[in-house]
C-alpha cells in the first residue's frame, strides 16, 4: 500500500479517527458540533479534515493552529471515518499538509440548489450526532 | 366572621391578575424573539463580507436575514427558538438540537424555500419547505416538535 509524505497510508482506514477544527463559535453548543461545521468549502466543495484523534493533544492542537491561522480555534470534532462512509460522502487523503485529508461527493443537484442542501444537511446532521467536540486547550511544552 | 370582600370584587380581582398573567407571558415571548433577532442582528453584522471566516464563505445574503426574521415571529409562541449560525454558502443556519442525537437543521438562503434536515434516533430525512412570509406548515412545526419534545409528540400533521 502506498504511504503519503506523513507515513501514513493513502487509504483511510474506516477505524481512523478525523479531526474537524472549528473556528466559528456559533458553530458549536454545549451538545456538541453543529452540522454546519462540517459544510464543505465553495472552492473544492469539501470539507477539511486532518487524521488525528483527541490524542496526542499537542500534535493535535499544533495542527488546530496550522489550521485556524489567524482565525481563533475553538476545538476539534473529533470522528471516526466508518461515520463518514455510512452517508453517501467519502473521505480520501489529500496531503499536503501532512495528515490532511477531504470529505468529498457531497450530493450535487444542479437543477435544484435548495433540494441538494436538504441532502448535505442530513450528511451533516449524521456527522455531527456522531462526533466527540473537544475544547481547544493550551499545552505547555 | 365575614368577608369584607364582595364576590364582585374578588372576580374582577381574578380577571385583573389573569390579564396580567398573560401580558407577562406575552411580553416573556416577545422578549425571547426579541433577543433572537438581536442575535441574528448581530450575526448580519459579523458576517456580512464575504470570506467572514477567513476562508471563501459568502456574506450573509440580506434577503436569508430578512427571511430569517419573518419566519422567527412566524413561529408559533409554543414553539422552542432555534439556535443560529452563518453557513460558508451565505445562508443562515438554525438548528433546533435536543441531544447529540436529536437535531433539526434548517437553512435559509436567498429564496424562500428553505432546506430542511432531522435526526431523531434512528430516523432521519430531509426535505423543502416554501416560506409564504407569514404562516408555518404544521407538517414542518410538527417535524420540530417531534425532534424537540420529552418524547411525546404534542403536534400532529394534519
Amino acid at each position: 500500500m502506498a504511504l503519503l509524505p506523513s507515513g501514513l497510508p493513502d487509504e483511510v482506514d474506516d477505524a481512523e479517527d478525523l479531526a474537524r477544527f472549528v473556528t466559528q463559535s456559533s458553530h458549536f453548543n454545549t451538545c456538541g458540533v453543529k452540522p454546519v461545521a462540517f459544510l464543505p468549502d465553495r472552492t473544492h466543495d469539501e470539507t477539511s479534515v486532518s487524521r488525528h484523534g483527541e490524542q496526542p493533544a499537542e500534535r493535535l492542537w499544533k495542527m488546530g493552529a496550522v489550521a485556524a491561522g489567524t482565525r481563533t480555534l475553538y476545538g476539534a470534532a473529533i470522528f471516526n471515518a466508518k461515520t463518514v462512509r455510512q452517508t453517501e460522502l467519502v473521505v480520501q487523503s489529500a496531503e499536503p499538509p501532512d495528515f490532511h485529508a477531504a470529505i468529498r461527493k457531497w450530493p450535487v443537484e444542479t437543477n435544484d440548489p435548495v433540494s441538494m442542501k436538504s441532502r448535505r444537511l442530513e450528511a451533516a446532521l449524521v456527522l455531527a450526532s456522531n462526533t466527540k467536540f473537544v475544547r481547544y486547550q493550551l499545552t505547555e511544552s | 366572621m365575614g368577608s369584607a370582600v364582595s364576590p364582585e370584587a374578588t372576580h374582577v380581582f381574578k380577571t385583573a391578575s389573569d390579564v396580567a398573567a398573560s401580558t407577562e407571558s406575552s411580553v416573556s415571548l416577545f422578549g425571547a424573539k426579541q433577543t433572537f433577532i438581536s442575535q441574528l442582528r448581530a450575526l448580519a453584522y459579523e458576517c456580512s463580507a464575504d470570506g467572514w471566516d477567513g476562508d471563501d464563505a459568502l456574506g450573509l445574503h440580506p434577503s436569508a436575514l430578512r427571511q430569517t426574521e419573518a419566519f422567527i415571529r412566524a413561529l408559533p409562541n409554543d414553539m422552542p427558538l432555534p439556535e443560529v449560525a452563518a453557513d460558508p454558502d451565505g445562508s443562515v443556519s438554525l438548528d433546533w438540537i435536543r441531544s447529540k442525537h436529536r437535531m433539526f437543521s434548517m437553512s435559509i438562503g436567498a429564496s424562500n424555500r428553505f432546506a430542511y434536515a432531522w435526526l431523531n434516533g434512528a430516523s432521519r430525512g430531509h426535505a423543502v419547505f416554501s416560506f409564504d412570509g407569514q404562516s408555518i406548515s404544521q407538517v414542518l412545526r410538527a417535524s420540530i416538535m417531534e425532534v424537540m419534545s420529552d418524547g411525546v409528540t404534542s403536534f400532529r400533521a394534519a
